[in-house]
């Protein structure tokens, strides 16, 4: 059981690190970080990371689901 | 004030955004505490309690700090963002080596988001490095110094469970990463500084009260309003800003007339922000990493002593000396990054405008360097002595090293704080014309 859920945590952490790779990076990184004045919004997204977006959101479910159960599971 | 902030939420889009904001800032504290699945709770907690009883708790200050005290419980967001940072850091400082990136740089939009995926790829790097460096140390049971070694971090030895924290970890790191994407994307500010914002926030009451239980009620007057003073002079110095006139001439595209304006360009007295505090602080940070990776082996060897000497803690004079002079030396690196006077010459004369008494491209360029470089200097120094306060505070009010109004948690907050409210207030604009500031 801890073994099962143990994998199934590291698949959806790897999946999780993927899905967060594919998106379209818009943190900006540093440049506007900290009074670098307005970010531009870029219109709405497209449908691809739309989809993409659904999918992270379900696999960080998952994965959060993962932590807590196991995090249970190995209760002193 | 208030009426702004019942605006702010009458307004549909605006509330939305602020919503889904404060959404994200909840599910990145839940992350926070939440315990990564291996560690002994109950064990962490006391060596906890243990370590911040004694001198090594100063060691990983800045870590925590940015942590908001998730690193030391080993929460499945331990890590915070400071993979991202240090990843940012690096690749800022690679686009002045590398010529490819900089090539990149001055692509423009398309360049930048090259640079930002990079970025995105050694940040997932560093926190598999990261958080293996830091699971390594609470197996071993160095995490919280020498002080709590007979306590079991985590619950299992075996590799297994070490592997899946790390994992879990790494995964935690880019969650935050896209978290404050999202942030950026679709709700207000920018998405990291909010985040780093919130960490901060998150440990201030409790710091507060540390002093209040230590010290008693008079040293904590006297703190909160020393607080409240220097939180007002850290607003008028940000907002500070000198304002160059620009003067637009008049010309005729086709039947239409453009032009004919006159603008001013704002130099703020301090253009870098608060990164060079950041810069410098991580920096300084590697040495006592280095140092806490090699002091268990037997000999004692004569570098590592020394750097523990005048590295291990924030109050001795070479430490602080060092800390100053690369505080002012980022300010200058990163105004030099941000601010390019012969990309704005150009832009100037492009556009027809021109400083009224200098002649437009090489002498205004020269200009606004000459300027800019003079309203720098002081601007540096101000970053200097502001991250010097909790090093004063500590040897004249024998206030712990981790200071609540201490430089760099009071740069950052005033910093974003600023930041997010003059975009909130930009978005109200668009509506109506009263905003926050007046």
């Amino acid at each position: 059981m801890t073994i099962g859920i143990s994998i199934a945590l590291i698949l959806s952490s790897a999946l999780m690190v993927l899905l967060v790779l594919l998106h379209k990076g818009k943190g900006g990184g540093l440049t506007d970080m900290f009074g670098g004045g307005f970010a531009s919004s870029f219109g709405g997204s497209s449908v691809v990371e739309r989809n993409l977006d659904r999918l992270t959101v379900i696999t960080g479910v998952v994965w959060f689901v993962c932590i807590i159960a196991l995090g249970l599971l190995l209760k002193p | 004030m208030l009426t702004a902030l019942t605006r702010a939420f009458r307004t549909p889009d605006l509330r939305k955004k602020l919503l889904f904001t404060l959404g994200i800032i909840v599910i990145f504290r839940l992350g926070s505490v939440l315990p990564t699945p291996g560690v002994n709770t109950e064990n962490a907690r006391k060596a906890l309690e243990a370590a911040q009883s004694s001198e090594l708790s100063s060691i990983y200050g800045m870590v925590q700090l940015f942590s908001g005290g998730a690193l030391l419980k080993l929460s499945v967001f331990a890590l915070g963002i400071m993979p991202y940072i240090t990843a940012s850091i690096i690749l800022q400082l690679l686009t002045v080596v590398i010529p490819r990136l900089e090539a990149l740089k001055k692509e423009g939009q398309a360049g930048t988001a090259k640079i930002t995926q990079y970025t995105r790829y050694l940040t997932i790097g560093l926190a598999v490095l990261q958080s293996t460096a830091f699971v390594a140390l609470a197996r071993s049971g160095q995490l919280f110094g020498t002080s709590a070694n007979d306590l079991p971090i985590l619950l299992n030895d075996d590799i297994f469970t070490v592997v899946v924290m790390v994992v879990t970890m790494t995964a935690g790191t880019a969650v935050i990463m896209w978290l404050g994407e999202l942030i950026t994307d679709r709700g207000v500010g920018n998405g990291m500084s909010i985040l780093i914002f919130t960490q901060i926030i998150a440990v201030f009451p409790s710091e507060l009260m540390n002093i209040f239980r230590q010290k008693g009620a008079f040293t904590f007057t006297i703190v909160m309003i020393v607080g409240i003073f220097m939180i007002a002079a850290v607003v008028f110095v940000e907002q500070a800003q000198r304002r160059i006139p620009v003067q637009y001439a008049k010309r005729m595209v086709g039947r239409r007339m453009y032009g004919g304006t006159s603008t001013y360009i704002p130099l703020k007295v301090n253009q870098a922000g608060i990164i060079p505090v950041i810069f410098a602080s991580s920096l300084l940070y590697l040495p006592q990493l280095l140092v806490t990776l090699f002091a268990n082996s037997q000999e004692s060897n004569v570098v590592v002593e020394w750097i523990a000497q005048n590295f291990g803690s924030g109050d001795t004079p070479i430490y602080m000396a060092t800390f100053f002079l690369l505080i002012v030396f980022f300010t200058y690196f990163y105004v030099s990054i941000t601010f390019n006077p012969v990309e704005v010459a150009d832009n100037m004369k492009k556009y027809g405008g021109f400083i009224p008494g200098i002649r437009p491209g090489r002498p205004t360029a020269e200009y606004l360097n000459y300027v800019l470089t003079r309203l720098t200097a002081p601007g540096s120094l101000y970053l200097g002595l502001i991250s010097m306060v909790p090093i004063f505070a500590l040897t004249l009010a024998g206030a712990t090293q981790n200071f609540p109004f201490g430089g760099t948690s009071i740069l950052i907050m005033v910093g974003v704080g600023l930041d997010t409210v003059k975009q909130i207030e930009s978005q109200l604009q668009q509506r109506n014309y009263e905003g926050f500031l007046r």
